[in-house]
């Protein structure tokens, strides 16, 4: 391979698992921004999509019907975690939420283990075409279909959350949480529709990766990790979320491609790291006072 | 309150040391001595990173990784035979509150989730930068061969010989963790878990203290990284990761989130626990790895924070005052 088909050939895989990493980034910041929850379950939801998708499948079902039955069984699991884990906690804080969520992460990964061993799955591409051809590296068709669910993920969220009644009410709940309930909006409910909305988008994002790379018991820890970084990265804003997502994945490729594949993971979290802690330094003050 | 916290010799206390010491007579199965030396191991873990979660609430998740450099640290040079193993604990020591002094100046800059994020991170990047550096590490395979450990021609070779220096070490860990929070240090430590504005305007340095309390912390899970190293004479990149953090979690908050005796009954709790779950449902599951723990546990801690946010040690200390208040005596 050439330099630049092997660029090319980067650039695709980088984009296609940056979308992944958008997508899981906007189920953070769905939940969070609206409840205040960091959800830790979050990567879990991508790995349940891929594992049920490839279980129901694996049973009879057209791949369609079990996409689809997975994006319900998800949803139901999300739902059921909202109204009997975070729910019921009697005294609210973040430390709570965050160790009750990592507790809920490991007993949903443990379930799965259980019940479907530790073997990495595949379920079969979508579209069944030849993969193309762009100037010497491979384009799978599967990643179009990546793609095309990040942008449209991307743009019925938009819409949903300027143009709609429900969505703009979610949207004030998210700035002010009390402010909302007096005026009649009620936080709990909107509570358990956030979580439902991430498990679905989860659940989404882990079926059309699962015909490209492998899907197993423990895929999720790290889109979720990933998925938290961009969220953080981007702003907890959905836009700034999908442009963190891809320029992560893009990253993570080249770094995987040039330096080194076992280092990129290190290298992403690496970048979260020192992208928090700038966060803290307020540079323009610290200029000033050096002027005299 | 004061007095409540700071660790005296008191009847009970001396009772607890006094079954310590002589529990080897009395139950002669090394099976026991086993669990119980992982008890003052993981007892050392649990109460440092108590004190930073419960008592500084500083959210630092680092530990398994102090914990775990502790252990590579001390093994490398050991194995190497660079230095005699007890200089190595030593140097792993030092190594780690550097390392832990460096990292924490820029990251402690965080606060609340943005600072767990962050070091979760670190305990990410500790793993795989433990299974890359395989000329090093031996990789994902591990590090085998470390020597026994040997302090002034006394060999440490039997289960009995670790238990009593892990305990010593998990005692000694609890007389300073319990004296500490009678400081100056300690009293700076609570005064700003509750309040940061108010403690800094009183001319609390936060940043200095929040710091020394995080290598501290650190310092005491790489000896006891070390410890573990030179018992199981055994080190792996997967010991250190994400589930020893939930086991670390599940003591502090099972034990009682708020205070340091809690944080050493949680780590015998959950190691027993862990225990009786590989005795009685090895036979009814498939596969029994840490992963499958992980669901009991999980479902544990869930209960825990939702119906005892206190942990054992709050509903003791309900029962007790509500027999104090009922019958009159203590």
């Amino acid at each position: 391979m050439t330099l630049l088909s092997q660029t090319i050939q980067y650039a695709l895989s980088g984009v296609t698992i940056g979308s992944i990493y958008a997508i899981v980034g906007i189920c953070w910041s769905t939940v969070f921004l609206i409840s205040g929850v960091l959800n830790f379950t979050t990567g879990e939801f991508a790995m349940l999509g891929g594992m049920l998708t490839w279980a129901y499948a694996n049973a009879g079902i057209s791949l369609g019907l079990s996409a689809g039955l997975a994006i319900i069984t998800s949803i139901l699991v999300a739902a059921l975690l909202e109204r009997l884990v975070i729910n019921p906690v009697r005294y609210p804080s973040e430390t709570t939420y965050m160790l009750i969520t990592i507790a809920a992460a490991s007993v949903i990964k443990g379930a799965i283990l259980l019940t479907y061993g530790t073997d990495a799955r595949r379920i079969r591409p979508f579209l069944e075409i030849e993969p193309l051809n762009i100037l010497g590296a491979t384009l799978v068709p599967q990643v179009l279909v990546v793609l095309g669910v990040l942008v449209a993920v991307t743009l019925i969220l938009w819409f949903f959350f300027n143009h709609t009644l429900f969505g703009k009410a979610l949207r004030a709940s998210s700035i002010n949480q009390i402010g909302a309930s007096l005026i009649g909006i009620e936080i709990s409910r909107f509570r358990l529709f956030c979580f439902a909305l991430a498990g679905a988008l989860g659940a989404i994002s882990g079926i059309v990766f699962a015909p490209i790379s492998f899907t197993g018991y423990n895929l999720g820890f790290m889109a979720g990790v990933k998925g938290l970084v961009v969220a953080i990265v981007g702003g907890w804003t959905i836009t700034g979320t999908v442009a963190a997502g891809l320029a992560l994945g893009l990253v993570e490729s080249f770094a995987a491609g040039y330096i080194s594949t076992g280092w990129k993971d290190a290298i992403a979290l690496f970048a979260m790291i020192v992208f928090l802690v700038l966060q803290t330094v307020d540079f323009s003050k610290r200029l000033r006072r050096r002027q005299p | 309150m004061t007095s409540n916290r700071s660790f005296r010799l008191n009847l009970s206390w001396l009772l607890f040391l006094w079954a310590l010491l002589f529990l080897p007579f009395f139950i002669r199965s090394n099976y026991v001595i086993s669990v119980m030396l992982m008890v003052a191991i993981f007892g050392v873990l649990s109460i440092s990173m108590g004190l930073l979660l419960g008592q500084a609430g500083m959210f630092s998740l680092a530990h398994p990784t102090w914990f775990g450099m502790g252990a590579y640290i001390a093994a490398i040079l050991s194995v190497r035979g660079l230095t005699s193993p007890i200089g190595s604990i030593l140097i792993a020591a030092l190594c780690v509150a550097l390392l832990s002094w460096l990292i924490g100046a820029p990251v402690l800059r965080l606060r609340g989730f943005y600072l767990a994020n962050a070091t979760f991170a670190i305990i990410i990047i500790a793993q795989i930068a433990a299974a890359q550096l395989s000329k090093l590490t031996g990789g994902h395979e591990g590090l085998l061969g470390i020597p026994y450990l040997t302090i002034g021609g006394f060999v440490f070779k039997k289960d009995l010989h670790f238990y009593y220096l892990s305990w010593a070490l998990c005692i000694g860990c609890f007389w300073f963790c319990s004296n500490l929070m009678d400081s100056r240090l300690g009293r700076a430590i609570r005064s700003f878990h509750d309040n940061e504005p108010a403690s800094s305007t009183l001319g609390v340095n936060i940043a200095r203290y929040k710091l020394q309390i995080f290598v501290l912390t650190a310092v005491m899970a790489s000896l006891s990284g070390s410890i573990f190293c030179f018992y199981l004479r055994f080190v792996t990149p997967e010991s250190f990761g994400f589930p020893l953090l939930v086991e670390l979690i599940m003591m502090v908050i099972i034990g009682g989130i708020e205070s340091i005796r809690g944080a050493l009954l949680g780590s015998f709790v959950v190691l027993w626990l862990t225990e009786f779950i590989h005795a009685y449902l090895g036979k009814i599951l498939p596969v029994m790895t840490g992963e499958v723990d992980a669901i009991f546990f999980g479902l544990l801690i869930i209960v825990v924070l939702i119906f005892m946010p206190r942990g054992l040690i709050g509903w003791i200390e309900l029962v007790l005052n509500f027999r104090r208040k009922r019958y009159g005596k203590s």
